[in-house]
């Protein structure tokens, strides 16, 4: 008779997407989710969360572990993050931060976001992701530049692609793991 | 995609309350921006009519909480963030 198996634990873990308007937010949960990626381009309005599963391994005993994200997708208008900081990060557990490797300031903005972030969730783990890797001939800030930005505040940051998949799932992975490692 | 701009906010709600008056996107938006321009007493009936449409509307019941806490009304404000609590993450 062959032992009984582990029945996983269930987590559920909210994750918020933080980052300018149209840095690509929504495709890169697209791409996680569904595998699919849009050309066109649609603003977020509102808020969207989209639920996945993942099995990862509890870090405290070794065991396997469903984690049920609940990925917020929000709307980038900077004009209102301030006014909806706390309906959307309210209960966070980690941040995807999103810049575009074609825009600069799409980077530079990402500390204003953190700091709106930590007034309502506290000092959660954070991943930054350079999201259209693929349009590498229209780089606007080299690797040097992005690694100084993101070393100085602590962030692990990573190139990412929701056109063609490139480094999604790492990254969504990566945050995932973090908050899994992180006090609770 | 790079050389595309984001329309306007605003000009997107009323794009797409045009196709439909119900859109909770578009309303959720609406009240957000009333309440930025500091319109709170038009933003609140707008995120009211969220939450009829979509009681679990992410988020709504905590900017709710928030607009009544800037209008100086702190049993509302308690009463929908109590119902925040309850809808969870």
């Amino acid at each position: 008779m062959s032992p009984p198996e582990e029945r996983p634990e269930v987590l559920k873990l909210k994750v918020c997407m933080a980052g300018e308007a149209m840095v690509g937010k929504t495709s890169l949960i697209r791409r996680f989710v569904v595998d699919e990626y849009d050309d066109r381009y649609i603003a977020t309005l509102g808020t969207k969360v989209t639920k996945k599963v993942i099995a990862a391994k509890d870090p405290r005993t070794g065991g396997p572990l469903d984690v049920h994200l609940l990925l917020w997708d929000v709307m980038g208008t900077r004009t209102l993050r301030d006014l909806l900081k706390e309906a959307y990060y309210h209960g966070a557990q980690g941040i995807l931060a999103v810049a575009d490797l074609t825009r600069e300031d799409t980077l530079l903005e990402l500390e204003a976001w953190a700091s709106s972030i930590r007034l309502v969730a506290g000092d959660i783990p954070t991943v930054v992701v350079v999201n259209k890797a693929d349009l590498e001939a229209e780089r606007a800030m080299d690797e040097a530049s992005i690694d100084a930005y993101c070393r100085v505040r602590g962030w692990p940051w990573s190139y990412t692609s929701a056109k063609t998949g490139a480094g999604v799932e790492a990254a969504f992975q990566g945050v995932v793991d973090r908050v899994l490692a992180s006090p609770p | 995609m790079t050389s595309e701009v984001r329309p306007d906010t605003a000009v997107l709600v009323r794009e797409r309350l045009s196709r439909d008056a119900d859109d909770p996107d578009a309303l959720f938006t609406l009240a957000a921006l009333r309440a930025n321009d500091g319109d709170l007493d038009e933003a609140l009936p707008i995120l009211d009519r969220v939450l009829r449409i979509d009681p679990r509307y992410p988020g709504a019941w905590i900017l709710k909480a928030k607009l009544h806490g800037m209008r100086g009304e702190p049993d509302a404000a308690a009463a929908a963030s109590a119902r925040a609590q309850e809808m969870g993450p």
